[in-house]
């Protein structure tokens, strides 16, 4: 902190040490990017985690909050805000210093048109072509249709006879004669048909429905022969708004949505989002809470390995390849011990402010013990059987390879990264609840292949079957709950939190203004970072690779278009 | 006995008036072909769904036609025949229509020339073969190449990406191993003296899988590899380009695409077994002796067919550059050295 000040006088407008692991400050948008290049270079910050935009609409500002850490080097994490004006704002871009920048920034420019100046490709994201130029998450969008007039999108039928349906300005904007203009860009089609050199270059979909996909995405690849020469990647064909419906929620209601943004990953997401609130209001639950959702995440984490490597074994030989179905049955008996206890299958909404919705059913480690114990025997068998699967070997090896180096740079975290030999992992970067008091390691390969990341999957299983065997061996008696008052209001002030999701890095950065609900929540999820670290890693590559590669990064379309 | 009386009277009748025996066995044995091998494959398929189901642990078919899902087949023969016949709007239209149909036709000119087993009778074997002809072996492994170009019609006249990829792909493989399997054929055709199936046969008193093991695996993948299975299906892998070649084929037209797959399927397990596992010989069996070689030849068809099954349900899909790479530059060259010790072996023990 006081090194930034020493470099920079005077551009450091308002700093807080929250704990040794946190540091918000607040900085001269002149200097931002000099300041943020004196942090990635000299102090180590060399992981851009994310960014989200704030609209301070009492204020008249918008605010740009990036997230900054480093991949090991120490634990630091640095909120670093700048603040522009409403009319015109416009930031300086950082994607000349992190590559991933990118994506976050575009989706803070279509969702609340701030423009970042040196951005090299600002189109929108997630958005429909339609909406851009609403700023849809601006606090004074009216949203449509309207929820007083009841408005909705008008249908018109296009020349090629399909049905569109179009977002027409609104009506009292249309009174006021200040209807925005829209921005002008080339549109997805335009921008990959420019690309085409010659004739014997063509583009094939994949996508939104394919075999490949794990929900609607779209993945164009401009393929000579069956080598990739480039590929692109659309996303937001479901993208639902979780983050601005839950600025219309109550904090109780939000964890609800937080299990609708990836199914796999319910109970860690639910854990995020109560981790950030639990800052804000300034809580922590007993020790008892806090063994249970260890438990309940790992859980979950293997429940969610198994599903990811099984249905990529089911790319890359079919459906018909067997592995699969085993999986799926030894998913079975950990998704049942998970009902046993959240009673729910996938969409567990359990995890509370202070706490846990449930105590542990009777006889809970007498049941589980058996089934993590067969668990890990079967995974040993499959870490067995692809290991010495010479055909499987031969599709996997050397295929997708992201060194250390351009695994950090282009921000993928969780078992990609740490197959890339970078021991990134939250629960040792960020410790939450019990987990310092848990003894497992963290799992990394050196190839950074295809083949690395399907067994730090699975190794991961091992280890998360270790961290439950110790929690059911030291989970103490107690209560289960804080005591909370019934409406929730944390004081105003703002909290980010960082948990290990079974794909990595998952982050909520919540602010509070002191009513019911939030200001503003922020996800900051690990597939936004795999999805756009896609294309680069599939230049190059056999179109039968692609699905091999794209199949590794175990997506999840939900989250990213959350 | 009075079967031997009727085939000699048969035969009788044959020398006098050759011409009418020629086009009433050829009418008698077309009809019976086309009725084999389509109840044939449908049992296949039936197979296959089924065992793919047991060794992913799950059930198949298990509601049509009792517990056993034997009417599935039925039902499904029925579903694609009543389906809207639809042709895509850029597809190249005759040869869209022609595709399928010259799929058919191939695999009934490979059936009309395989003896589907034999009858003992009197201690002797007479084999059910339509065409009997002198370079039978030959003549399958040819007509089995026509399969390509339907492939390539199919795949070319879609107008798709997709299709277009797995035809590129399907031609690419089948022309990487159709070379390996005919120098096979080549081989098992030296020891044997003859390119006749029914004489390769009749020569086995050691299976030739004993006698040239090295030509009995290359036969074997490159059989697999012709039939487009997994590891080898590329050229319709689901997962990276929808279907491959079949992709705009919709209703009886996809139909049969894919059952003159299971047919090709079921005769490249009975050229498998005439070639290498001693067709219908073997030991008499007291009470059916007429149709012991029956009871041989299905035996061994079927142990072929499983373990074609077994092999899809897992391993997992070559790349096409793998597939490649290993027809040219692995199997050819084992098929030669095959070849070699073939005519060695032929040459002073045979």
């Amino acid at each position: 902190m006081s090194a930034i000040q020493s470099a920079f006088p005077g551009s450091v407008l308002e700093s807080r040490v929250e704990s040794d692991r946190r540091l918000w400050i607040t900085v001269d948008p002149k200097k931002l990017v000099e300041i943020t290049q004196f942090l990635r270079d000299k102090k180590d910050f060399d992981h851009y985690s994310g960014a989200a935009g704030v609209d301070r609409i009492n204020e008249n500002l918008f605010e740009v909050v990036e997230i900054l850490t480093s991949h090991g080097a120490h634990q630091v994490v640095v909120m670093m805000k700048v603040r522009v004006p409403r009319d015109k704002p416009s930031v300086r871009s950082l994607t000349g210093l992190y590559w991933n920048a990118n994506w976050y920034e575009r989706e803070i420019w279509e969702m609340y048109g701030i423009n970042f100046e040196g951005h090299p490709e600002l189109y929108p994201l997630l958005l429909p072509d339609e909406l851009v130029g609403y700023w849809p998450w601006r606090k004074d969008f009216k949203g449509y249709p309207d929820t007083t007039t009841g408005e909705r999108a008008i249908e018109q039928v296009g020349p090629d006879g399909y049905t569109e349906f179009k977002i027409m300005p609104h009506p009292e904007m249309i009174k006021a004669g200040v209807v925005p203009e829209r921005p002008k860009y080339p549109t997805f089609r335009e921008r990959e048909e420019a690309e085409i050199k010659s004739d014997s270059e063509m583009i094939m979909h994949m996508g939104p429905q394919h075999a490949i996909v794990p929900g609607p995405f779209l993945l164009d690849l401009l393929i000579e022969g069956e080598r990739v020469k480039k590929a692109f990647l659309d996303v937001g064909y479901i993208h639902k708004g979780i983050e601005k419906i839950m600025e219309n929620r109550t904090y109780l209601q939000g964890i609800v949505y937080t299990d609708r943004m990836c199914y796999l990953a319910s109970i860690t997401n639910n854990e995020a989002y109560c981790g950030a609130v639990e800052r804000l209001l300034n809580i922590t639950p007993p020790e008892r809470a806090q063994y249970i959702r260890v438990i309940l995440a790992e859980l979950s984490r293997i429940q969610s390995h198994l599903l990811g490597t099984g249905e990529f074994l089911t790319l890359l030989g079919a459906a018909t390849y067997s592995p699969f179905q085993y999986m799926i049955i030894d998913r079975e008996d950990l998704v049942y011990l998970m009902e046993s206890i959240t009673g729910a299958r996938i969409t567990h909404t359990f995890v509370r402010f202070g706490g846990v919705r449930n105590d542990l059913p009777d006889g809970f480690a007498d049941k589980a013990r058996p089934i993590l114990k067969r668990m890990r025997e079967r995974t040993e068998e499959y870490m067995d059987l692809l290991h010495s699967d010479p055909i499987y070997t031969r599709r996997m090896r050397g295929i997708g390879v992201l060194s250390p180096g351009d695994a950090r740079r282009l921000g993928v975290s969780g078992p990609p990264l740490r197959a890339s030999d970078t021991p990134y992992d939250m629960r040792r970067e960020d410790p939450i609840l019990v987990y310092p008091d848990l003894d497992f390691k963290v799992v990394t390969r050196k190839a950074g292949d295809a083949e690395a990341r399907v067994e730090v999957r699975l190794e991961e299983i091992l280890e998360s079957i270790h961290i439950i065997e110790q929690c059911l061996d030291q989970i103490p008696e107690g209560p289960i709950q804080e005591k909370l008052p019934k409406k929730i209001k944390p004081e105003p002030g703002e909290a980010y939190y960082r948990v290990e999701d079974p794909r990595g890095e998952m982050g909520f950065y919540v602010i509070s203004d002191g009513s019911e609900k939030p200001y503003r929540v922020k996800v900051r999820g690990p597939v936004y970072a795999y999805m756009q670290a896609l294309p680069p890693l599939l230049e190059g590559a056999y179109v039968a690779d692609v699905v091999a590669i794209a199949g590794s990064m175990d997506a999840c379309t939900s989250e990213v278009d959350r | 006995m009075y079967l031997s009386t009727i085939i000699e009277a048969v035969s009788a009748w044959a020398a006098q008036e050759p011409k009418i025996y020629a086009l009433a066995i050829g009418l008698i044995g077309a009809a019976i072909i086309s009725a084999v091998i389509n109840i044939g494959a449908m049992a296949v398929v039936w197979l296959e769904r089924k065992f793919l189901g047991d060794i992913q642990a799950r059930f198949g078919p298990n509601r049509v036609g009792s517990r056993w899902g034997l009417l599935q087949l039925g039902a499904d023969a029925i579903k694609l025949f009543t389906k809207e016949d639809s042709i895509p709007r850029g597809a190249d239209k005759p040869v869209y229509v022609w595709a399928p149909i010259i799929a058919s036709i191939t695999t009934m000119l490979v059936a009309a020339a395989i003896p589907f087993g034999a009858l003992r009778i009197d201690g002797k074997d007479y084999p059910l073969v339509v065409a009997n002809m002198d370079i039978s072996a030959f003549y399958v492994e040819a007509a089995l190449s026509i399969m390509t170009i339907a492939v390539f019609m199919a795949g070319f006249s879609s107008n798709n990406k997709y299709s277009m990829l797995g035809a590129f792909r399907g031609i690419a493989r089948m022309i990487a191993y159709e070379v390996p399997m005919g120098v096979c054929v080549i081989a098992v055709a030296l020891m044997a003296h003859s390119l006749n199936l029914v004489e390769i046969v009749e020569s086995q008193t050691l299976w030739y899988a004993f006698a040239q093991p090295l030509g009995f695996i290359v036969f074997t993948i490159a059989l697999v590899t012709d039939l487009g299975r997994i590891p080898f299906d590329q050229s319709e892998a689901e997962e990276e380009i929808i279907a491959g070649y079949t992709t705009e084929y919709g209703g009886i037209r996809w139909g049969l695409l894919y059952f003159q797959e299971y047919i090709n399927m079921l005769l490249g397990s009975i050229l498998l077994v005439l070639l290498f596992l001693g067709g219908w010989k073997g030991p008499s069996i007291p009470l059916i002796t007429v149709l012991s070689p029956m009871v041989w030849f299905l035996m061994k068809v079927l142990i072929v067919l499983i373990f074609l099954i077994w092999v899809r349900g897992s391993l997992v899909r070559f790349r096409i550059d793998q597939v490649t790479d290993l027809g040219w530059k692995w199997m050819l060259p084992l098929s030669l050295v095959n070849l070699a010790w073939a005519a060695f072996v032929g040459l002073y023990f045979a």
